[in-house]
């Protein structure tokens, strides 16, 4: 057998689905992810810039602290440097003091306008702690070379009534340190500006202040002086040396530098992000307004979304996992698939070999119903449902001289093993009763033949019986098989002798037994696939729902199709667990009636006066009334005639048999042909009251036969008229 | 089977003796053709020793009928026996006939 098919489009039809299942499942991952991620980012930068932000704020607060503490130090000594005025010598000690008493104060001036004092000139004492023995010392600023009238603190100072940071500048007097000077006016008394007092700060501690605690591994800060010179950056070669727009200029990206310079230094607060170098940078800033610088911080997107890219490629591993998986899984189905359909394969040959074997079997019972079509005195049916391809129950029955032999069998197991006993079986019941005439005989000359042969010890129960037609007398023998029932008046089982089923005990008697069967009698065999067939809920349909079904009066083929409907709708879906099998024998005994005789006649209107012939036989063998025989033999001619001219066409030669029947209460005639088909019954009856001018000539035949019959039916059988007509006598 | 036809003045007679069957009435059939162009006057058929008819031994008495009926002459069955008048009952031959 070729490949099915079906199965081949199916498999091709799976690899496909398995490709979509797994392309599906990576793009519905693969989006999922996309959309964790976009909404993670979103997410991260809102964290970034908060965080961003909140150091930004951290760091000015903790350097106005410093500024505060410094520009406190300046204001609250500006009385003191007021009174000084007048005797400028001791100014020396107003800046000793500022610088003694304030920490974060490393050096204090107040310096003269040149102007103020035409005998003093210029004065202005400066105090400051030694970075390294922190001894306060004083000296003098007001040097030629230094000029401090021209120092930017100075003018600044006297122009900034609320005081002024000046820009950070590396101190070069008292080693390299990086410093800012707050300065304000001094006024006199009168509310003239006297002097410009300061305080200088280190800013060494804004580099650590800031760079303490990264937002980010790799985030950096940066401040920007008011002209845009670097005061904080990780390149430290760069602090002091280099202003903002010169390193702006390395940047490519100079829409957004120019965005940042515009914005960072006209004091706003923002961020702009910036690409170096195709890596992108968040740059967070904020002014310090008090101190004019502008802090920034920057933050590498990589360092924003190292986390999120982190779980990223943790959930990509994930995902590549599961879809390898899945990969797997339905390579793993689809191998599975290619084992089914191989298995499927197989298996449709196996059920066409069956399909095979149980046409085979079949063929071997008979099951063309009714089976004897001539006979009135027989209604014989049976059913046989194997409960897989073949089954191993049987049924058998032919008529030999008037004998009606039968039997059912149900071989233990089922399957092809059963169905095989069954034909083996079925065989030797033909073969051995064939020639034997007494059921015991049958059955243990079958038990010998099975016991012999019986090397796979399968048993075969069976019932067998012989049926004389001629006078009801029913002969039997039951192997083990469940008694038939009696459907006569009441219905009862058969009183059977159990014996031992067929194939187990070699050279055993079986008891024969008999019983008379009487007019409409009817006997019902079964097995017990019938009394056992199980629902779902393993309830047996039994007896009393069998016995329920043949309560009804139907003919035998309405039984077995009653009980069929029965045990279907009593099992529903549940699998059918054994076959099923039924033979009914509906016996309607008659006054014994012999074949009398038959004769063959040519279809030739010539051989008429032979039926006379026949008549006057039968009527001298059981001493028939003249008149009845002319009767009879008018409506033979009759029915005869009409098959002569009718059945055969002009020309052909054919031939018609007549068979008779006699017992004491009728005479039966059968009368068949192999002509065309023709039922002579179907023709109208004539009006046998017109006038003699209006009858027609013909269609007396049939009428004439009607009238003198009790019973006249035409059957098509085996492509043969059958007229089968009976006459009471 | 035998037939004989007398011709007495206007009357014709048919004697049947045996039996009318299929196969007879064929030739009878062909016998009584004369009868018919008689059929003007009185045709009579004799059945005291007819023994037996079938359908096609009716279909003669019936078209010598017919003829006397065209021609308006006059058919009497005489001397039938029982199992033949059943016969005629049987097809309503009882009533065309005048039966003697």
């Amino acid at each position: 057998m070729k490949a099915n098919p079906q199965a081949n489009n199916f498999k091709h039809k799976s690899r496909w689905t398995g490709m979509l299942v797994l392309v599906v499942a990576a793009l519905t991952l693969e989006a999922t992810a996309l959309i964790q991620f976009h909404y993670s980012r979103k997410g991260i930068r809102e964290e970034a810039s908060k965080r961003a932000e909140s150091q930004l704020e951290n760091t000015k607060v903790q350097v106005l602290d410093i500024l505060n503490q410094a520009e406190n130090a300046v204001r609250n000594n500006i009385w003191l440097a007021r009174l000084c005025l007048t005797t400028p010598d001791t100014l020396p000690r107003v800046t000793e003091h500022i610088v003694r008493e304030n920490p974060v104060v490393i050096g204090s001036t107040v310096a003269l306008l040149p102007d103020y004092n035409i005998k003093l000139g210029l004065l202005s004492p400066y105090s400051f702690k030694d970075p390294l023995t922190g001894q306060i010392i004083s000296k003098s600023l007001a040097t030629e070379e230094y000029d401090y009238p021209s120092q930017e603190w100075f003018l600044n100072g006297l122009e900034h009534e609320d005081g002024f940071w000046s820009e950070p500048y590396i101190d070069t007097g008292g080693g390299d340190m990086v410093m800012t000077t707050f300065s304000m006016p001094v006024k006199d008394p009168s509310g003239k500006t006297a002097a410009v007092i300061t305080a200088d700060i280190s800013l060494d501690w804004l580099t650590d202040l800031v760079g303490s605690s990264p937002v980010y591994p790799n985030a950096y800060n940066m401040i920007f002086s008011r002209s845009g010179k670097i005061m904080v950056c990780p390149v430290e070669s760069l602090v002091m040396r280099n202003t903002f727009h010169e390193v702006a200029g390395q940047f490519e990206d100079t829409a957004a530098i120019a965005s940042l310079d515009r914005s960072m230094f006209s004091g706003e607060t923002g961020s702009v992000t910036i690409r170096r170098k195709r890596a992108l940078s968040r740059v967070y800033y904020a002014p310090i307004e008090r101190a004019g610088w502008y802090m920034s911080v920057v933050i590498p997107d990589k360092q924003i979304f190292s986390e999120i890219r982190k779980v990223n490629s943790f959930v990509n591993l994930l995902q590549a996992i599961g879809i390898l998986m899945l990969f797997l899984i339905l390579r793993n189905a689809a191998r599975n698939q290619k084992r089914y359909n191989k298995l499927t394969e197989n298996k449709d040959r196996m059920e066409n070999e069956l399909r095979i074997a149980r046409d085979i079997q079949m063929s071997m019972i008979p099951k063309v119903f009714p089976p004897f079509p001539e006979r009135d005195d027989l209604d014989i049916s049976a059913i046989l449902v194997p409960a897989r391809e073949v089954g191993g129950d049987l049924y058998d029955f032919f008529i030999r001289d008037e004998k009606l032999f039968f039997c059912i069998g149900d071989v233990s197991g089922k399957g092809v093993p059963a169905s095989l006993v069954m034909a083996v079986t079925r065989s030797l019941f033909r073969t051995i009763s064939a020639r034997e005439e007494s059921p015991g005989r049958i059955v243990s000359t079958l038990n010998d033949s099975m016991v012999e042969m019986n090397e796979s010890n399968m048993f075969v129960t069976f019932f067998c019986g012989i049926l004389d037609l001629a006078t009801g007398r029913m002969r039997f023998c039951n192997a083990g098989h469940n008694a038939p029932m009696t459907l006569t008046d009441a219905k009862r089982k058969l009183d059977v002798v159990p014996n031992l089923p067929l194939g187990i005990i070699p050279r055993m008697e079986f008891q024969e037994q008999e019983i008379a069967m009487g007019y409409d009698d009817v006997l019902f065999l079964y097995t017990d696939g019938l009394t056992e067939a199980e629902n779902a809920g393993h309830e047996l349909f039994g007896e009393t729902r069998m016995a329920n079904v043949l309560s009804t009066r139907r003919d035998s083929r309405g039984h077995l199709l009653a009980l069929e409907q029965a045990v279907a709708d009593f099992v529903k879906d549940a699998p059918r667990s054994d076959d099923l099998t039924m033979l009914l024998i509906h016996y309607v005994k008659k006054s014994p009636m012999f074949h009398a005789r038959h004769i063959v006649l040519k279809n030739d209107i010539q051989q008429i006066p032979f039926l006379n012939d026949l008549i006057h036989e039968i009527a001298e063998k059981i001493n028939l009334d003249e008149s009845l025989a002319m009767g009879i033999n008018l409506a033979l001619e009759e029915a005869v005639t009409n098959v002569m001219m009718y059945a055969y066409p002009e020309g052909v030669e054919g031939e018609v048999k007549v068979d008779a029947f006699a017992s004491d209460k009728s005479l039966k005639f059968i009368i068949s042909d192999r002509g065309k088909e023709f039922d002579p019954t179907a023709k109208p009856e004539p009006d046998i009251t017109l006038k003699a001018e209006d009858r027609p000539i013909g269609g007396l035949g049939i009428h004439l036969v009607r009238k003198i019959m009790d019973s006249v039916s035409y059957k098509r059988v085996d492509g043969k008229n059958m007229l089968t007509m009976i006459k009471n006598i | 089977m035998e037939v004989k036809i007398t011709r007495k003045g206007n009357e014709t007679t048919v004697f049947f003796i045996g039996r009318l069957d299929t196969p007879a009435s064929q030739e009878v059939a062909k016998e009584l053709q004369p009868v018919l162009e008689n059929a003007s006057d009185t045709i009579i058929l004799d059945c005291k020793d007819l023994m037996y008819i079938s359908s096609s031994g009716l279909r003669i008495f019936l078209s010598v009928r017919k003829e006397a009926a065209i021609k308006g002459g006059k058919v009497i069955v005489r001397d039938i026996n029982d199992n033949i008048r059943s016969v005629f009952m049987m097809t309503g031959f009882l009533n065309l006939f005048v039966i003697e």
